[in-house]
């Protein structure tokens, strides 16, 4: 009898001993979202920057979906698998749903069969800015249109002044159709409207947006629409190029080359 | 007696094997590390205030941190002491979540409900 509580407590402490050591290493200290450390100090000059961004559609090919899956994996953006609760940042869609009421008729059918990518345009007139109640959408000093989802009451008004389609409500709680999350940005939560950041969490380290870096044939193009020697404005000026409802004067920071 | 000398390698045996996997974990994990931007000045490795300010003030800290950060684009604050601090969950989060309970003794205990975790990863939940 003895014996066997002898052996027993031995054994617990092996046990013991052993979860101790493992557990060290299971909990590191820098696990969480990573501290983004700012490329720079100060107070950012308001309108000093307008980060836009061009869509050479003519190299974006048909099945490829990497700006769209490196997108939606950095951002933990959920996927429920249906349309009713679909939540999106970026996507492709077909040239008549894009570009609804441009004007152009009789086009090769290769330019209207052809997918094209859409995002929110982060507009310099946003009409979903003026109508969020509780300024939890606001323009950028630097023209991002952004969400701060702490003030979000989820009345989806933007999503109601938004011509674009840009804005997705979390009809669910988010969390349950992350299948890989990324640690190093937060997800929503249930009743929350989002959107598109133009990657403002990359971009304060200095880093193009997720999706520009993820396209294979480099087809989108970012930069700073007030640079006059910007990359995205020397394209700009030297292509022909298009915007998404522009008769609306919201002025979008988004151009498609077709 | 050697039944005793073979429980005791078995036992120096797994301790070892454990050990040796916490520390590879450790590496590994630290690999993963983003380097900080080149302009960075940003220290986050001690604490921002006294305890006892902390303790009293930090919604207020946090509140105001995102404020200034998020739409004003004021991402470092200045400590009295000259320290620059990146404005984030994780300035603090990055030590003490290390302590599984940190946040979580305080609010339960005031039984103070905040929704800090419903998007941002909490200590509990860390990988």
């Amino acid at each position: 009898m003895n014996e066997d509580r002898r052996s027993f407590i031995k054994k617990a402490g092996i046990g013991i001993l052993a979860g101790i050591g493992s557990a060290a290493g299971l909990f590191p200290a820098l696990s969480l979202e990573k501290t983004v450390f700012p490329a720079w100090d100060e107070k950012p000059e308001p309108g000093k920057h307008r980060w836009g961004m061009l869509i050479d559609t003519r190299k974006c090919s048909g099945n490829c979906r990497e700006c769209v899956a490196a997108c939606h994996f950095t951002h933990n953006v959920p996927d429920f698998g249906n349309r009713k609760d679909e939540v999106k940042w970026i996507w492709k869609s077909a040239y008549e749903k894009v570009f609804p009421t441009a004007s152009n008729q009789f086009q090769s059918p290769e330019v209207t069969e052809r997918p094209y990518v859409a995002l929110c345009n982060h507009c310099a007139e946003p009409p979903c800015t003026k109508a969020c109640p509780t300024e939890a959408t606001f323009r950028r000093w630097d023209g991002i249109v952004s969400m701060d989802y702490h003030r979000c009451i989820g009345c989806r008004f933007c999503m109601a002044a938004c011509p674009y389609g840009s804005r997705s409500f979390n009809w669910r709680d988010p969390r349950e159709g992350i299948k890989l999350a990324s640690t190093e940005y937060p997800t929503r939560m249930q009743g929350v409207v989002e959107k598109c950041n133009f990657c403002s969490e990359r971009l304060v380290k200095g880093l193009d947006p997720a999706c520009v870096e993820a396209c294979p044939e480099q087809a989108l193009v970012f930069g700073d629409l007030n640079d006059p020697s910007s990359e995205i404005r020397k394209l700009l000026e030297s292509s022909e190029t298009m915007q998404r409802k522009p008769e609306l004067g919201t002025k979008p920071s988004v151009f498609y080359i077709i | 007696m050697t039944k005793k000398i073979i429980m005791t390698a078995t036992a120096l045996l797994i301790v070892a094997l454990a050990g040796i996997y916490a520390f590879r974990h450790q590496e590994i994990m630290a690999e993963k590390v983003i380097e900080p931007a080149p302009a960075a000045t940003v220290d986050s490795s001690a604490c921002i205030a006294s305890k006892e300010f902390m303790k009293a003030n930090h919604m207020r800290v946090l509140n105001e941190w995102r404020h200034s950060s998020v739409r004003e684009g004021n991402r470092v604050w200045v400590a009295p002491d000259g320290r620059k601090i990146e404005k984030s969950l994780n300035t603090c989060l990055n030590c003490h979540s290390s302590n599984r309970m940190f946040c979580f003794n305080c609010h339960m205990y005031a039984n103070v409900k905040p929704n800090c975790w419903n998007c941002h990863i909490s200590p509990m939940e860390a990988p």
